[in-house]
């Protein structure tokens, strides 16, 4: 039979960073094809590449035997792709019928009026594929099942070889994903091919017939659903240190058995520092600089937390692991004292260093000198007045200290942060967060985005921090990067849906802590 | 790509402006059928020609200009985008007026200060309105500041035919405030007043407070980046954005105030010929730098300064004057992007 849709030899970068890598996909008609992989994968890459909205570097397209060629968007709609966006491309003040008409060729006649019978087409097409639509409602009036609905229908009007659903369960609630599973099955009964992008385990492999996944933006494993156990897909999902862990950024198994941590105990830890750490023991390494007991936050955060509790001691990287949107950011506002719980009990140092998820947005004010993004964090302090007015020699002295430790690859602290490369902005956020409070610092996933040499040197940075002078800072790592947690942390936990579970340190290897990221465990609890 | 050159370009970019401006006002006059060069001549004569000339006219017109283009600098510094000068400069106006004709027998140093300080509240709690729709509601506050405008004219309209109308009732306009309460002249022989050096003085203020002291520089981060201010600066953006626009309304507000108690000394209709929106003009061109609004508002000054003198001279109407003052935002707003496409182009290369 002739494939739905393939991908030979697909390559894709983005700047610096390969996000497909000699990718090779085949989807069948009438197949559901899950597409695995974690955050940066490569999954939304490939969709978008299959959809003709991005043009591949290398490789080719093929849909339903024809090469898609440099047709774009447009030449593969006619091909009968269609794509159902993570983020739903619909006009808020159109109702559900206007949405679906509006990019849709056979819903207006030639001069440009609504075609007769448009409506009863759209109704009976809903129908076909049980999915029920408000068609005369205003959809920014609509909730997000609805909106879904709407979206759904608007990729199936014309003719479907290949539907490409971006995250789709992302926004549901589990009862609504068996909805949403129903019309997919519907539509691969009627023959097209549909390629599902997730990163929940269980319901992909609850709908899917084949399952694909990608580590990293290469293809890893390709094998039919029913054969594939949910510990093995986790495992090619996070990567069990086999290959490296993707281009020498130290694979999870890497690193000696180190000393670190309070209580003396002998367990070998997983990945502590790198070798240039010699373990060294140190006074005070056990006292405890944070502590959160049963906090719960239900509003102000984007996700709620639910009962979390953890503490951190001086010296200990304490990693959180999880998939993005679990309550990460929640918990790091917290812990950098930006956001009072609904309850629960907080004891936190009067300063939190945070190096936040967003380095261009939050991180750092791209069009001032690295000297005043330093005063952002010091601007307040006694140290740095002279009477009313701000000391900048200080500053700048301060600035071109940090940029020397730092190792920050710049020509002085007066250069414009906008101009330094991913790599060295993050070190200087990190440098100056580390000056704010050299109690605790809370790194949010800090090497997003940086190609490989920076995050070997962002991860050093971080270590050494943690690990050396006197009085070392307790640092929580929040990151969706298994290879970073693994690498840097003492000890883990991991968030799943705002709760947070510890991992004992048998478990500290790729597989049991994937397969807790991917699960839903954290919905039993009480 | 150094410091260096990058320091360089608000000045560069305001030449490379002022000079794209001339080109095309040359050869829009030309094709107006006026020689471009006459009507020029005409406009530099009668703004700089004379030590009169230039100190009584194009000083003293620059005069609301550099208050105004304060009051909006300071604003869009803070990335508060308040259009509404002009209302608040008439709310400044009212209100000077209002203190000062209350005030017949006060002395001069008495009723000075208390006519301007009633400006300047006057123009803050004309901007609190919309302060507070933007820091309460997230309502943009282009429009209401704006729409604040015509609200202040009416009012004013309206004041000075009817509650504030002079006591002769002849024109519409208000009684003359008392002579103690007239701003001593600045120059001797001249017309320039006081306000001038209230203008020059606020100027190095906001300059030392934006680049020298910790809550200008929270100022400017909550322009460059509000993000960056609350999660990287650990402080609250809104209080910020308060301060600048009530600041902002307080200068305008003060602008209005100058112009009443050192040139009009009356309130009437029409009192600003939209100052309040050609201040937008001086703080762009100034780049949002305090020092340099001294400079674009006195460029700007010496442009309605020659105007008349180009109607005069060379015959070009005086119209012509504020298509040249439209330009010069047209000018800033485009040499700044093409230069910033040339320099990312620069960069990437």
């Amino acid at each position: 039979m002739r494939d739905a849709l393939r991908l030979r030899g697909v390559t894709r970068r983005f700047g610096p960073v390969t996000a497909l890598d000699q990718v090779d996909f085949a989807l069948a008609p009438g197949e559901i094809h899950g597409l695995l992989g974690e955050n940066g994968a490569g999954k939304t890459t490939l969709a978008r590449v299959a959809a003709g909205i991005l043009q591949p570097d290398a490789g080719q397209v093929v849909i339903g035997g024809e090469p898609l060629g440099a047709r774009g968007v447009g030449g593969a709609r006619a091909l009968g792709v269609a794509m159902v966006h993570q983020h739903f491309s619909l006009v808020p003040r159109f109702t559900g019928l206007e949405n679906v008409a509006l990019f849709d060729s056979a819903a207006w006649t030639r001069r440009g009026t609504g075609s007769p019978g448009y409506r009863e087409r759209v109704e009976a097409r809903a129908e076909e594929l049980g999915l029920e639509v408000q068609l005369d409602v205003q959809v920014g009036g609509l909730g997000v099942v609805e909106r879904q609905r709407v979206e759904i229908l608007k990729a199936l009007m014309g003719e479907t070889r290949v539907l490409l659903l971006d995250e789709p369960t992302a926004v549901l609630a589990p009862q609504e994903v068996e909805g949403l599973f129903a019309v997919l099955r519907q539509v691969a009964r009627a023959g097209a091919g549909i390629v599902l992008v997730a990163h929940k385990l269980d319901e992909v492999l609850a709908v899917a017939d084949r399952v694909t996944v990608l580590r990293r933006g290469r293809w890893v494993l390709t094998g039919e659903a029913a054969g594939v156990s949910a510990r093995e897909l986790a495992e090619a999902i996070v990567g069990a240190g086999v290959d490296g862990g993707g281009g020498g950024v130290g694979g999870g198994d890497a690193g000696g058995p180190g000393t670190v941590g309070g209580g003396g105990e002998d367990a070998p830890k997983v990945g502590a520092a790198g070798a240039e750490q010699a373990p060294e023991p140190r006074p005070g390494d056990d006292v405890e600089v944070a502590r959160l007991r049963a906090v719960t936050v239900s509003t102000g955060g984007p996700i709620p937390l639910r009962g979390v509790s953890m503490e951190v001691r001086r010296g200990e990287i304490l990693g959180i692991a999880g998939v993005g949107g679990n309550g990460q950011r929640t918990l790091a506002a917290v812990l950098a004292g930006m956001l009072p719980p609904d309850s629960g009990e907080v004891q936190l140092p009067e300063e939190v260093g945070w190096i936040p998820l967003d380095r261009t947005e939050e991180g750092l004010v791209n069009e001032f000198t690295i000297s005043e993004n330093v005063a952002l964090a010091v601007h307040g302090s006694d140290d740095y007045r002279r009477g009313p007015w701000l000391d900048w020699a200080g500053v700048a002295e301060t600035a071109a200290a940090l940029v020397r430790d730092m190792d920050v690859r710049a020509d002085s602290s007066a250069t414009q942060a906008g101009v330094l490369s991913g790599g060295n902005q993050q070190k200087v956020v990190t440098g100056r967060e580390f000056l704010r409070s050299g109690e605790l610092l809370v790194a949010e996933s800090p090497t997003r985005g940086l190609d490989v040499k920076a995050t070997v040197a962002v991860r050093a940075r971080i270590a050494a921090l943690a690990r050396s002078g006197k009085r070392p800072p307790g640092v929580v790592l929040i990151s969706s990067d298994l290879d970073e947690i693994l690498e840097l942390s003492d000890r883990i936990a991991v968030m799943v849906r705002g709760r947070l579970i510890p991992v004992p340190r048998e478990d500290h290897n790729p597989t049991a802590i994937g397969e807790l990221m991917l699960s839903a465990r954290g919905d039993g609890d009480p | 790509m150094s410091t260096r050159t990058r320091a360089l370009t608000p000045a560069l970019t305001a030449a490379a402006a002022l000079l794209a401006t001339l080109a095309v006002a040359a050869a829009l006059l030309a094709l107006g059928g006026y020689p471009p060069g006459d009507a020029f001549a005409a406009l530099f004569r009668g703004a700089f020609g004379t030590w009169d000339r230039f100190v009584s006219f194009t000083l003293v017109r620059a005069t609301p200009l550099l208050l105004t283009g304060l009051a909006v600098a300071l604003a869009f510094k803070a990335r508060v985008w308040n259009i509404g000068a002009e209302g608040q400069l008439h709310a400044g106006a009212l209100a000077a007026v209002a203190v000062a004709v209350a005030l017949p027998g006060a002395p001069g140093f008495l009723v000075i200060p208390a006519t301007l300080l009633a400006a300047a509240a006057a123009g803050a709690l004309w901007a609190s309105a919309p302060a507070a729709m933007k820091t309460g509601m997230g309502v943009g506050e282009v429009i209401t500041t704006l729409l604040m405008n015509f609200v202040a004219l009416f009012m004013a309209q309206f004041l000075v035919q009817g509650p504030l109308r002079e006591s002769r009732g002849v024109f519409n306009q208000t009684d003359e405030i008392p002579p103690a309460a007239h701003l001593p002249d600045l120059v001797p022989g001249t017309r320039l007043h006081l306000g001038f050096l209230i203008g020059i003085l606020i100027a190095i203020a906001l300059w030392l407070y934006l680049t020298r002291t910790p809550g200008g520089f929270r100022l400017r981060a909550v322009g460059a980046s509000p993000q960056a201010a609350e999660v990287s600066g650990r402080f609250r953006a809104q209080p910020v954005v308060w301060l600048a626009f009530l600041a902002s309304g307080a200068i305008a507000g003060l602008a209005g105030g100058v112009q009443v108690a050192g040139v009009t000394h009356r309130m009437y209709e029409g009192l600003s010929p939209g100052w309040g929106y050609t201040a937008i003009a001086v703080a762009l061109l100034a780049r949002l730098n305090p020092l340099a609004v001294v400079v674009t508002a006195i460029v700007f000054g010496a442009l309605s300064a020659g105007g008349g003198a180009m109607q005069r001279d060379a015959g070009v109407p005086e119209v012509w004057v504020r298509g040249i003052e439209a330009l010069v935002i047209l000018a800033v707003l485009t040499v700044d992007r093409s230069w910033q496409a040339l320099a990312s182009r620069g960069s990437r290369g």
